[in-house]
């Protein structure tokens, strides 16, 4: 896992005490990215800087729910999402679907917002652990690819798992034969199902590793 | 090399995740397809009943991305040459968009004017430091 880095762990107790100067070195140090991030689907600089603007205010009602075993600029890039993705529906731009727990804007609402507490919390509670136990095993892996300088392996499992391409194509755009390709795959997933296992996680929620 | 929507592909673009031409591309075809809004829906309801993917873990916590400093070395051209190949895949094939969003800022933070972005922090700070003080 990538946990909080002390600076910005330090940065974040500040701004939890209440220093402007801290909130002021963080809205310094992200908004351009964060701006970077939000423009291109916008078109628009003015829309943009809106958006980033609720995203500030995003974090900021949110501190209390902030986990420091998260770090802080992948937090804010979620809450930007949420937010882009709140002005794309306005916009109509962004079909209204069904609502899931994990991808409700409401998260980054006050916490004393009403909110029941429910079974479906108390689910995403668990869901968390699982998750944060799937990101220590995926971690640990990717770094080892790191360390060891394995940038093709590492390229080709990202992806079959994050753009989620078959096989042949995995091996076309990286010019490894299928079968190699193949053995990575496995190879991959048998490590994450021996994990699995062995912290005594639930296999049905990871169905991918138990796929053919 | 031309791709059919993935499931990954669908997860990502619920997440805002994907480059943004791909985002543009799924929002057209939504518009013509209703199965493909189902799929959508299903996605929803398989997060909602806790089932997770590994793709969508990977991605929220951004465990391959390379570190800003890199990606500033990789602007600068001083990366070795095989981290710099990775580097370039991320960014190019699997289309990280959060690491294109940081590229984009690196590129041009030196090239905007200072009133400019002094001007759009003030901005933020004010309008969101009433927040901050509340918690003291």
């Amino acid at each position: 896992m990538c946990p909080l880095a002390p600076s910005d762990q330090l940065l974040v107790t500040r701004i939890r005490n209440g220093e402007p100067e801290a909130w002021n070195e963080l809205i310094a140090r992200f908004e351009g990215r964060l701006l970077a991030f939000v423009e291109g689907r916008l078109g628009r600089r003015t829309a943009g800087e809106d958006v980033v603007q609720e995203t500030f205010l995003g974090f900021l009602t949110s501190l209390p729910n902030f986990e420091d075993s998260r770090p802080l600029e992948s937090y804010l890039f979620s809450i930007a999402a949420h937010k882009l993705t709140d002005h794309l529906r306005r916009e109509g731009r962004r079909p209204t679907l069904p609502m899931a727990v994990g991808s409700s804007s409401s998260q980054w609402e006050p916490p004393d917002s009403a909110r029941p507490v429910s079974s479906l919390m108390r689910s995403g509670e668990r869901k968390h652990l699982e998750e944060d136990a799937m990101v220590a095993a995926l971690a640990d892996q990717i770094e080892r690819l790191r360390g060891r300088g394995e940038w093709d392996k590492l390229a080709c499992l990202e992806l079959l798992f994050v753009r989620g391409w078959a096989n042949r194509n995995v091996a076309a755009e990286l010019g490894m034969t299928e079968q190699r390709v193949a053995n990575f795959k496995f190879e991959f997933i048998a490590r994450l199902r021996t994990l699995v296992k062995k912290q005594g996680l639930p296999e049905d929620v990871f169905p991918e590793l138990h796929e053919e | 090399m031309a791709h059919k929507l993935t499931h990954a592909d669908l997860e990502a673009y619920l997440d805002e995740a994907l480059p943004v031409e791909a985002m543009a591309a799924i929002e057209a075809a939504l518009r013509a397809d209703a199965k493909l809004v189902q799929q959508l829906a299903a996605i929803n309801g398989r997060r909602d009943a806790g089932v997770h993917s590994l793709g969508e873990i990977w991605r929220r916590h951004r465990l391959s991305c390379p570190a800003r400093e890199q990606l500033g070395n990789y602007l600068l051209g001083v990366l070795d040459n095989d981290a710099a190949g990775f580097v370039k895949f991320h960014l190019e094939v699997s289309g990280c968009r959060t690491c294109l969003a940081n590229l984009d800022d690196l590129k041009t933070r030196n090239t905007l004017s200072p009133d400019v972005v002094d001007g759009r922090r003030k901005k933020y700070f004010q309008s969101s430091a009433g927040h901050l003080s509340s918690r003291r």
